[in-house]
Order: structure tokens, then sequence, then C-alpha cells
């Protein structure tokens, strides 16, 4: 390895560490917009958005996922709960209990499409808020 | 049927288009296709268009691997062996051997998920809590397969950066992971490469003429089946990349002629199983498969039936142009400027990364390349950048997604 092999090493890494520290201030800083149960569409798949709605049906799964959908002015979007994210959720005493129907939350996360259906799967415990039972 | 044919046609023209630029890939302009929608009479003909698109362009993208030093991430272990046989005038022999690969792996693989398509769905199932500790297994072995202490050290290195760069971009709101991942695997794979390859010159020798293949028949047909069934288990195991199979294929023994044909194999077992589990175990596994489950929803069985003609009539297509193409561009690239051609293309993917995810996009292209160029100058395999996809997986299927999500605050 001689010595300008060594110098492109070095700067190559340290922007690379550069680069991910920018995106890691950029990932804190940026919240996910705001938006109606309503206007959530397709297009919106892999944004991060924050929505609300009433919680009209639920289903648990064998495997610890818990299934939430939620409405507003007949509008329908599922939330899954995997495991992980059950248990995490579990640490700060909530469990499936806690979701009664008809109760309001406010979701943020990540909008997705699954066979179809459109999906917000929200990524940490912070993510789900139960405002009105 | 006309139109059938003439849309196959269409998308092998433009398979054509995108295998013979360097650093292009079908997943880079999959957002482009599914936005020309409007020009199809139906969902059936863009699924087609798609399907010959992406098969066309694993037989031609070893024509850049091997002549231009310049792979996409499928084809880079390809270039070593390539490049070899190039340097040694048998540069026609290398493309060959990729298409009988592949060839070889499409009937193969084909004959293979038919007779155990039912066992696959079972296979899926029951592997799915134990994905991250397979995921694991690869990583590791991948890294210490690089043998010499001071390079597993820069394996881990490079593994660890891309695995939290990866963690960072796609688990984060600084752009949709639908589009983050052109300019990831661009920046990794293809630009990092590029922005090396202008700072060297490279003369291709003048080729040999003859056609023969120095390989036995028993290699050939040993290394058709090694790729197929590698392949097929790239498409089964989410997270598992051609080059990571590539990688254990040629830790068993693999290296030259057979490697080349193995390696083709893997890339179309892999692209045809990815397409099909769409209809096998109901998940995409490929940015192909994911574009059809856009535009045609769940797959009937006709619809698979349909979709293996056209891989079928392709892939006929797209071995007689790879091989008309391997014996004629050697030929024209003498003539050209190979620091000029790196150049444009760098600057236009750069572009398109702009335009369609903005500065975010940019920077993380730029960070991307960053972490491509350590690799490069490191002296490893490439393979170790797929610790950006590899560690996020890694994550999600430990179900650790959340806690670590929550501990960042992205």
């Amino acid at each position: 390895m001689d010595l300008k092999n060594n110098k492109l090493i070095i700067i190559c890494f340290l922007s690379s560490l550069t680069g991910i520290a920018l995106i890691y201030v950029a990932a804190i800083r940026m919240q996910p917009a705001t938006i109606e149960l309503k206007e959530i569409n397709s297009n919106l798949v892999g944004k991060a958005v924050t929505t609300e709605g009433f919680i009209t049906y639920k289903s648990s799964h064998p495997a610890g996922h818990f299934f939430l959908t939620i409405s507003e002015n007949d509008k329908k979007v599922q939330v899954p709960l995997f495991a992980g994210f059950m248990s995490e959720l579990k640490k700060v005493g909530i469990g499936e209990k806690d979701f009664k129907s008809k109760a309001r939350i406010v979701v943020t996360g990540t909008v997705d499409e699954y066979r179809g259906q459109l999906q917000i799967v929200p990524r940490k415990v912070e993510d789900i808020k139960i405002i009105r039972d | 049927m006309l139109e059938i044919l003439f849309v196959s046609l269409l998308g092998s023209s433009f398979g054509i288009a995108l295998g013979l630029l360097p650093g292009m890939h079908i997943n880079n302009v999959i957002p482009l296709i599914l936005s020309l929608s409007a020009f199809f009479n139906s969902p059936y003909l863009l699924a087609i268009f798609v399907v010959s698109t992406a098969i066309t362009q694993i037989f031609v993208s070893y024509i850049p691997s091997i002549f231009l030093g310049a792979p996409e991430e499928g084809t880079s272990l390809a270039v070593l062996p390539g490049h070899r046989l190039l340097l040694e005038g048998r540069g026609y022999e290398a493309i060959k051997l990729t298409v009988i690969g592949s060839v070889g792996s499409l009937i193969f693989g084909i004959i293979v998920i038919t007779l155990l398509k039912d066992v696959f769905g079972y296979v899926y199932e029951i592997s799915r809590p134990y994905i991250h500790f397979c995921i694991s297994g690869v990583a590791v072995f991948m890294i210490l397969s690089e043998k010499k202490a001071k390079k597993i050290l820069s394996a881990s290195l490079v593994f660890a950066l891309s695995g939290i760069f990866g963690v960072m971009v796609l688990n984060s709101s600084v752009l949709s992971s639908k589009n983050a991942l052109f300019p990831i695997l661009s920046g990794l794979f293809g630009l990092s490469l590029l922005v090396a390859n202008t700072s060297e010159k490279s003369k291709i020798p003048s080729q040999q003429g003859d056609s023969r293949l120095n390989i036995s028949k028993i290699e050939m047909i040993k290394s058709i089946f090694l790729g197929t069934v590698a392949g097929i288990m790239v498409g089964l195991l989410p997270a598992i990349g051609v080059s990571q199979a590539a990688t254990l294929v040629q830790l068993g023994g693999g290296e030259g002629r057979n490697f080349l044909v193995t390696i083709s194999g893997i890339n179309v077992a892999n692209e045809v199983f990815s397409l099909i589990s769409l209809f096998l175990v109901g998940n995409p596994r490929s940015g192909a498969s994911v574009a059809i489950q856009t535009i045609l929803g769940e797959l009937s069985g006709w619809d698979v039936v349909l979709l293996v003609g056209v891989i079928c009539f392709t892939s006929g297509l797209a071995a007689v142009i790879t091989l008309y193409l391997g014996k004629k561009i050697p030929k024209f690239l003498a003539r050209l400027n190979y620091k000029m051609i790196s150049i444009s293309i760098i600057l236009f993917v750069s572009s398109l990364v702009f335009i369609l995810n903005g500065p975010a996009g940019i920077l993380i292209l730029l960070t991307a390349i960053s972490i491509g160029l350590t690799a490069n100058y490191l002296g490893i395999r490439k393979g170790h950048c797929m610790g950006c996809l590899l560690l996020p997986s890694i994550m999600f299927f430990a179900g650790l997604n959340p806690l670590i999500i929550s501990i960042l605050r992205i």
C-alpha cells in the first residue's frame, strides 16, 4: 500500500463519516408531514407521514403482530404493529388492550402498500399516541 | 400476440441500452418505466416491458463489466476473471461463457422451480424467524473470506460503514426508502468504480477470432447447476445478494471460466425466481418483481405462464444480441476515450439523482461514492458494501428496528 493510496483511503473514509454525520443531522431535524387520513394515497408510498383516525378494527396474529385499521370519513388505512414493535410498546406499559375500539390515535410512520391496501408502518414507540378512548 | 412481441422487442431494446450503460440498472429506471403506464394499452403490456428489459439487461451487462471494467452489483465479481480473459485476447470467450451460463441456468431454473414450486412457500415461511441468523452468518463468512487479518479488518470497517449508512438512510425520513436505493446502489457499486476508473488508463489488446471454449462439458454443467441453485437461494432469502452468493461459490473453489458460467447463472436464476416468487411466496424479491406487483397486483398461474414465456423469448433474443455485441464492441472500444465515457456517465447519473431526489439524494450519492471508494482503495471486495442492505435487514428480522430507531431518534 503506497503513500498516495493511504491518503486516498483516509480522505474517502473521512468523507464517508462526514456524509453519514450530515445524513444523521438531516434525519433528526426532518419531521414527517402531518396530513389528513383521506389524503393518504399510493403516491405517498415510502414517505413518512403523521396522521390520525379512529380504531375501527383490530386483530392479533399468533406470531405476536397486532393489526389495526384506522378510519376517518370512510377512508380506511391499516396500521400493522409487528412483534418487535409490540414488545417495545409493552416496555412502556402499552399492550393490545390499550387499543380500544373507537379510540382515536395519532400515528407517524412510513406509508406502504401491501396486497393493494395502504398501510402506515410506525417505526418507533413514540410514533403511536392514543389521544382519546 | 403481435402487441406482446412488439412490447418484448421494445423492452429488449431498452434492456440493451441499460445493460451497455455502466452504472445503470433496471432498479434505477423503474420509477420512470412506471410513469410511462399511460403509453401502454394494458397493465400486462407494461409488465411484459419490465420483464423483457430486466432479462435483456442481465445478459448485456457483462459487456461493460468485462470490456470496460464497469460492472453493476450483480456482475461486479465477473470483472476479474472476465478481464483476465480479455487481456489474453479471449474477451469473446468470456462473453460466450456468461451467455451459456445464463441460458443454461434459465432452462435448469425453470425445471427446478416447476418441480419444487410447492416447497418454496414452506421453506420461506419456516426460514423467516431465522433469517437474521442466516444473513449474519453470510456477512461474517464474507468478511472472513478476505483471509488476511488486515483485509478482514478493512472489510469489517467497510461493512460497518455501509451498514450504518444503510440504517440511517433507509430508516429515516430523509428520502423515501423506495427512492433511496438509487443513489445508494449507484454510488456504492457503479459511480465509485467509475470515479476510480477516471484515474486509470486501460487498453484492450487485439482479440482472437475463434469461438472455442476452453472448459469441459462436465465443468460447465456443474457450474450451471451451482449457479441455478445459488440464484434460487438468493431469490428466496431476503437481503442475500448475488455478490454474496457468488462469494460463497467462489470460496468453494470456483474461479476463472467456470466462475463466469456460475455467476451469470446466479443472476438469471435469481431474476427468474424473483419474478415467479410473487406467485410462489407472495412476496417480490427484486426491483423488477416489485414493479410487476405494483402493475399487476397478485399473480395468477396464467400470468406466470405468460411472464415465463416472455422471459424465454427475450432470453433467446438477448443471448444472440450479447454474442453479436461481444464480438463487435472490442473493435470499437479501441477508438473511444475511456475517461470521457466515465465522466459523462458520472454526470448523467448524478443529474438523474438530483432530478429524482433533490439535494438529499446528492448527499446520499456522495456518501455512497466515498464508502465505495474506501473499499476500492483498501483493496477488498465491493460485496462488503452490501452491508448497507444486510445490516438494516438483520435489524428488521431480529425485531430491533423500533429500539434502534428510538435510540437514534431518527
